[in-house]
């Protein structure tokens, strides 16, 4: 009861959540029927917009909102683990994340259907590549939250993470194949939200680069699972170990 | 410890051991060379396989576009127009630098220019560079069906990545690794650029390196185009095919280039040029040995060396190594030291090979960055194999060449310059 009650606060904390939604569906909806994208185009769209820009938006202030209020003193006056709002919290994300992502292939395949243009074939992998992000990317931003004011973990992890692409693209597109893959390269690979390892496995690049004939390496594609579902769980274990042991005042942050 | 903390304890244990289990399959190559990987001939795979080398090369015209590329996303584009007799162009754009390249062939002679400033390519050095990094074109006397378009795009380093499948393969030329096929065998059916596909694969030097072919059961012309090569990192490139048309009337003037008024020739040196000359000091190095062993060149002052660069996957290498083992044999003694340094294989690879041609002078196997960088010290910029050098006993060089040239002529005159009376292996 207690886990539905606060994965249910989750979906309701703010009426801004359903815009978030409707305005992602609706991108989606311009976007196929502005481009009737063949696969993967529409996949890696969703890929960027739901595993990456869609859980910032629906994590913003996630914990700092009530954490700057006041109000997470009334929640952890309650007789349970702290940890316990942290984990329920993303698990609600998790859930909008997964019932987004739906509705946008139920949207893709009704256009489909209904233009016969375009194509969802393979949609399978990229919806699961966009969850495992979006998964990773809104624990990073749960985490951010225990510890940043407001909404600004999700704008600072933003710019923090388009920053750091953009440094590894910059060496890669001025140096390339010297460009040095030392431990900045290794450490954004990672320990970051495994866009790239999440990218090739939807995209099929281990299978083409592998020494399979299919589209897909079976061994390679299951350590990425494992892999995001890693980071996922360590960024959340280092948000819940922040979160137990701050100190929370009832006056106004 | 209280069961609880014990728990947790194998819990996490697990974790980080499927963690670390992802990270090393994410991370690693392609799996390392078996001896399994050697691929046995099926004459149903040889007869698709010819199919697509006979359509090749019984078309008129052939065009197509093609993109070559690895799994880090640095690929060559080309668009591929070739005709009877003896006429191609190739236009290339290199991604992400975006660095074009167009080779014209008009039946004598191949031009080669660029659009915009050329590429950095390995023989420049800055001021080279700057001199002629535009408004210039090569142009030499090209034959078809001997001289191969594929190994003139690598040799001169215009692309990321050559054509897999040599666009000469149209006038009739065939690979130098053809004699090494180990066999052909159906890998399965599946589709590419929309088209259904049988796919073959095929393994050359004992498996050193693996071809897949998807080649289309309508028109017999390869859709894509898997290349394994196993060295010490594997390297895999794929190349896909796309707007394929046969048999199509292209233009004349599409083969036909001339240069503008103020275009000047230029020319690329060739590999030997670049080696070490005669009378330089023999760079000092410190390398690692197959048994495990350290060798360092300058412990062996006072005696003549003869280092040969090798790899596996050469046939001049192959060819030539039997010979230099024959050649040792009959001229072993206290004051000369043979040091094959073989810098770039797989090291399974390489064992598998000298079990089948053992060789009884030091084989150095070394493929850290620093027997590379001894590599490059000698000259050897595009790690062109085999290589030799010859060393005096005061550590000077007395020659250095490229290639196998039949009877180590060169080798017997420098080793005798260098002071040492040998025989020749005939």
């Amino acid at each position: 009861m207690r886990a539905y009650e606060l994965i249910k606060e989750t979906f309701f904390r703010g009426s801004y959540i359903w815009i978030v939604h409707v305005a992602w569906l609706t991108i989606y909806g311009v976007y196929w029927w502005l481009f009737l994208p063949e696969q993967p185009e529409y996949g890696k769209f969703v890929f960027t917009w739901g595993g990456f820009l869609l859980p910032l938006a629906l994590s913003a202030g996630i914990l700092g909102d009530d954490i700057a209020s006041g109000r997470i003193c009334v929640l952890v006056t309650k007789p349970f683990w702290w940890g316990e709002i942290y984990i329920y919290r993303l698990l609600g994300l998790s859930l909008q994340g997964a019932v987004n992502l739906i509705l946008a292939a139920v949207l893709a395949i009704a256009l489909h259907t209904l233009t016969r243009r375009g194509s969802v074939e393979g949609i399978g992998p990229w919806l699961l590549a966009t969850w495992l992000l979006f998964n990773a990317t809104a624990a990073l931003s749960t985490s951010l939250s225990v510890i940043v004011r407001r909404t600004y973990n999700s704008l600072l992890l933003l710019v923090v993470i388009a920053s750091g692409y953009f440094i590894v693209s910059m060496l890669m597109g001025y140096m390339g194949p010297q460009a040095p893959k030392g431990v900045f390269v290794s450490f954004v690979k990672y320990f970051w939200p495994p866009f790239e390892l999440l990218f090739k496995f939807a995209n099929g690049d281990y299978g083409k680069f592998s020494l399979t004939v299919g589209k897909y390496s079976v061994p390679k594609d299951i350590a990425c699972v494992v892999h995001s579902l890693t980071l996922t769980v360590v960024y959340s274990v280092a948000g819940i170990v922040l979160l137990t042991r701050r100190q929370f005042s009832r006056e106004r942050d | 410890m209280t069961k609880r903390t014990k728990t947790w304890m194998i819990v996490v244990g697990l974790a980080l051991a499927l963690e670390g289990w992802a990270i090393y399959v994410v991370g690693i190559s392609p799996e390392r060379w078996r001896p399994a990987m050697v691929v046995r001939d099926e004459p149903a795979a040889r007869a698709v396989y010819e199919a697509m080398i006979q359509t090749i090369r019984s078309a008129n015209t052939l065009s197509y576009d093609s993109v070559c590329g690895d799994a880090e996303g640095r690929a060559s584009f080309y668009k591929v127009r070739l005709a009877k007799p003896g006429l191609f162009r190739v236009e290339l754009l290199n991604i992400p630098s975006l660095k074009d390249a167009t080779l014209v062939g008009d039946g004598n002679d191949l031009w080669l220019f660029w659009s915009g400033t050329r590429s950095y390519l390995w023989f420049d050095d800055e001021a080279g560079y700057e001199k002629t990094k535009s408004n210039r074109y090569l142009k030499k006397p090209v034959a078809a069906g001997r001289d191969s378009i594929a190994e003139e795009i690598a040799r001169i380093g215009i692309a990321w990545y050559a054509c897999i499948l040599d666009p000469s393969t149209f006038y009739g030329r065939t690979s130098e690794l053809d004699p090494y096929v180990d066999g052909i065998r159906l890998a399965g059916t599946d589709k590419a650029d929309g088209e259904k596909c049988d796919v073959i694969e095929i393994s050359f030097l004992k498996a050193q390196r693996t071809q897949h072919l998807w080649i289309s059961r309508q028109d017999h012309l390869p859709r894509r185009i898997k290349e394994i090569l196993r060295v010490a990192d594997n390297k895999i490139v794929v190349e896909e095919w796309s707007n394929i048309r046969v048999n199509d009337a292209l233009p004349r003037q599409t083969f036909t280039w001339s240069p503008p008024a103020d275009w000047k020739p230029w020319s690329v040196p060739q590999p030997q040029d670049l080696l070490i000359q005669s009378g330089q000091d023999a760079p000092d190095f410190e390398l690692s040995t197959l048994d495990g062993n350290k060798v360092k060149l300058s412990d062996y002052r006072g005696k003549v060396v003869w280092l040969y660069l090798w790899r596996c996957g050469s046939p001049q290498c192959r060819q030539e190594l039997p010979h230099l083992q024959k050649w040792y044999e009959k001229n072993r003694n206290d004051d000369l030291v043979v040091f094959g340094v073989n810098s770039t294989d797989d090291k399974r690879i390489l064992q598998a090979f000298l079990r089948e041609n053992p060789v009884t002078f030091p084989v150095v196997h070394d493929c850290s960055s620093f027997a590379r960088k001894a590599v490059q010290d000698y000259g050897d910029k595009t790690a062109t194999m085999p290589m030799s050098c010859i060393i005096d006993r005061q550590g000077k060089v007395v020659d250095a060449w490229l290639g196998y040239e039949g009877n180590h002529q060169r080798a017997m005159n420098a080793l005798e310059k260098a002071g040492l009376r040998v025989t020749t292996d005939n």
